[in-house]
């Protein structure tokens, strides 16, 4: 019944996935300049590929082995943590996609955890925010990184919760939503890394839930697509922000999840896979894992649920016992329209 | 990738495109090797700076190269440097961050290093007993603030730069009065009333000002209902303008504004009967009305109000009827709690 440009190309994006990975561990195509250029963002790119194909139900599309091997390639003996390509320095933004990628392959064995633990615990501010490497940027997206890679590693009790939540406390605007730092203006992107690490150290009371969901809701724009601040451009990535953001809230249905649907499934490629950030537009392995991401959460059929606050699939997130209280919307079993299934989420949410 | 159009390209095409980068990828693998090796070695000459300049004139993203480059400046170059020198070879780095940020404004890395050359600007050109110590800092990060601002002229909301903005406003070694600042929001809004980042930077200025008791908070919120009024008729549409108007009205303590502003904006949904950004409005402030004075005012009018404007917004707003149904469903839920 459906029309092709409304349903997600799985084995398109696979083999589009794929292709960057021999790139990456088979050292294929290696003659491209884009690959070299992109290196600063390899590890996160392994995470975000391996990732979208996990929620797309082939998580082995990947050969696990290179992969567990690449990642500590980019280990960074002198800091303690990894780099997001070999020879490249330590940053806690390539250190947590390092440490999800071992988890999601079951290989965490291979880390030195307490070294980790420590270089991620050394870039905590004495105002509470963390760095992202020795050279002290700070932003609460790092916060988020520290709180997840140490929930994930099993070290939360390492943390000192007070401080750490203070100053994401400090970030929050009049608008419900929050800021990269003290004073700077809500980002959904913001938003989620904020929602996300309250909701890990079960702190949502700081969060003023009626004003945060407004402002959420109000990101979707005529054409379905969601933009990350007031009067902006949509784009897919702010699909899996702002939707997070709303399920750890659990007001998924305040927006229109059909609409979002279509506006993803029309930023496919459709001849060589991949997701972009709009329709049109060149795709990239980034925008094909947030854009699918976001489709799982709107309970897009024959997807494999993720888990919003750490980004990873559900299942293995609630297998270490990991799992808070976030709600997606119900998983479809075929192609029709999910309005009724929105339906369904609101009187379930009601009955609570 | 953010806005890169798809351009399809024969097989032809893509041929003559690869042939013509293998030079370019030959160089700058080249380059990536000597740099990474030497930064191995711990190599801070002079001949190493240079390199981690070309790279990075080619590849700013180098997180890495720009940690180096750090490296190089402080163990190798610094040392043997005149306070004089190390000016100037601060200011050749923020020439090169200048040029990448012109091609790339929202890449953190730029910006980080752009932070740490005004951060390690040395005392000079005086000594303190004679001349001014801070004068090069002065001149450095009042230089810095032209130099944002032109970067907000190009793109009015980067966050990025907004976000330095800030920073560099709070280190300025001799700080602007605070009323520079909102004059500054004044103009990016005048300019454009759909600049929510302008918005929001006068909601964090004017904080200020009332609590430093610089300004009267009463006299200069008066003003600002004059500006938002403004703006909502200009264009009802916009939401910088209602989230900003949020703002100011606040928790709603104060009666007469709610009350004023409930009549403000019930005139221009007269005028603009679909207008959603009003009805969202009145049913907000009504509830605050509801909420925080309710021996005031007349309840069961208020309420039937609200649930005819959720009733309306359902209809003009169907994408987010579920949030509408349920603000409905909590205010008859307490009207039947208060009977």
């Amino acid at each position: 019944m459906s029309h092709e440009k409304d349903l997600l190309l799985v084995p398109l994006h696979v083999s589009y996935i794929q292709n960057l990975g021999k790139a990456c561990f088979l050292q294929h195509n290696k003659n491209d300049l884009m690959y070299h250029l992109t290196a600063h963002l390899r590890m996160n790119a392994i995470y975000w590929g391996l990732t979208a194909l996990c929620t797309m139900g082939h998580p082995e599309a990947l050969a696990r082995d290179e992969m567990i091997d690449y990642v500590m390639s980019c280990w960074d003996e002198e800091a303690g943590g990894f780099g997001a390509h070999p020879d490249h320095d330590a940053h806690i933004l390539s250190t947590l996609s390092a440490i999800q990628i071992l988890v999601t392959q079951d290989a965490i064995e291979k880390l030195d955890i307490d070294r980790v633990v420590k270089f991620i615990l050394s870039l905590q501010q004495p105002s509470g925010v963390f760095a992202g490497d020795s050279f002290g940027e700070i932003d609460t997206r790092f916060s988020y990184i520290a709180v997840n890679a140490l929930s994930l590693l099993g070290r939360l009790e390492d943390l000192d919760v007070d401080k750490t939540v203070n100053y994401i406390v400090q970030c929050r605007n009049f608008d419900g939503g929050f800021g990269s730092r003290v004073g700077a203006e809500s980002h959904a992107g913001q938003v989620f890394v904020c929602c996300a690490a309250l909701t890990i150290l079960d702190r949502l009371d700081v969060i003023d839930t009626p004003t945060l969901s407004w402002w959420l809701a109000e990101r979707q724009l005529p054409n379905g697509g969601l933009n990350g601040r007031p009067e902006k451009l949509e784009d897919v990535c702010y699909s899996f922000w702002v939707l997070s953001s709303l399920s750890m809230l659990k007001k998924l249905h305040y927006i229109d999840s059909d609409k979002l649907t279509s506006f993803i499934l029309s930023a496919q490629d459709p001849e060589g896979g991949g997701i972009a950030d709009r329709p049109g537009d060149m795709p990239d392995v980034f925008h094909t894992h947030f854009g699918v991401a976001g489709l799982s959460l709107l309970g897009y059929p024959g997807l494999v649920d993720i888990d919003p606050v750490f980004c990873m699939p559900a299942a293995l997130i609630e297998k270490k016992g990991l799992r808070k209280g976030w709600q997606a919307l119900e998983r479809r079993t075929g192609y029709e329209k999910s309005s009724a299934t929105v339906e369904n989420v609101l009187e379930s949410e009601h009955a609570t | 990738m953010h806005g890169v159009r798809q351009a399809r390209q024969t097989r032809e095409a893509l041929e003559a495109k690869r042939i013509k980068e293998q030079s370019k990828l030959h160089d700058y693998l080249a380059l990536t090797d000597d740099v990474l090796s030497r930064k191995n070695q711990n190599d801070w000459s002079r001949r190493a700076l240079q390199a981690t300049t070309q790279l990075l004139q080619v590849n700013p993203e180098f997180y890495t190269v720009w940690n180096y480059r750090r490296r190089i400046l402080v163990n190798g170059i610094f040392p043997e440097s005149t306070p004089e020198q190390i000016k100037d070879l601060l200011n050749d780095d923020l020439s090169l961050t200048m040029a990448a940020l012109k091609i790339h404004p929202k890449v953190y890395w730029i910006w980080t290093h752009r932070g740490w050359c005004l951060n390690n600007v040395p005392s000079g050109p005086g000594t303190g007993d004679d001349g001014d110590p801070r004068g090069w800092e002065k001149d450095f990060w009042n230089q810095e603030l032209f130099v944002v601002e032109k970067l907000l002229d190009a793109d009015p909301r980067n966050f990025h730069a907004w976000s330095y903005r800030r920073i560099v406003l709070s280190s300025l070694p001799v700080p602007r009065p605070e009323t520079s600042e909102l004059a500054y929001t004044t103009r990016k809004i005048e300019s454009n009333f759909s600049n929510f980042s302008a918005w929001h930077q006068r909601s964090k200025v004017l904080s200020s000002l009332w609590t430093e008791g610089l300004l009267d908070e009463r006299e200069s919120k008066e003003k600002e209902f004059d500006l938002v009024q403004n703006a909502m008729y200009t264009d009802p549409k916009d939401q910088s303008v209602w989230i900003y108007h949020r703002w100011l009205v606040g928790a709603g303590d104060d009666i007469g504004i709610l009350e004023r502003e409930i009549a403000v904006i019930q005139s221009l949904l007269d005028e603009e009967p679909d207008s959603k950004w009003c009805m969202e409005s009145l049913v907000h402030y009504k509830r605050l009305l509801l909420r925080n004075h309710a021996s005031l005012v007349d309840h069961s009018n208020l309420t039937r109000d609200c649930i005819n404007l959720l009733e309306q917004l359902r209809k003009v707003d169907p994408g987010r009827k579920a949030r509408y149904s349920e603000i409905g469903e909590v205010i008859t839920n307490l009207t039947v709690l208060s009977i």
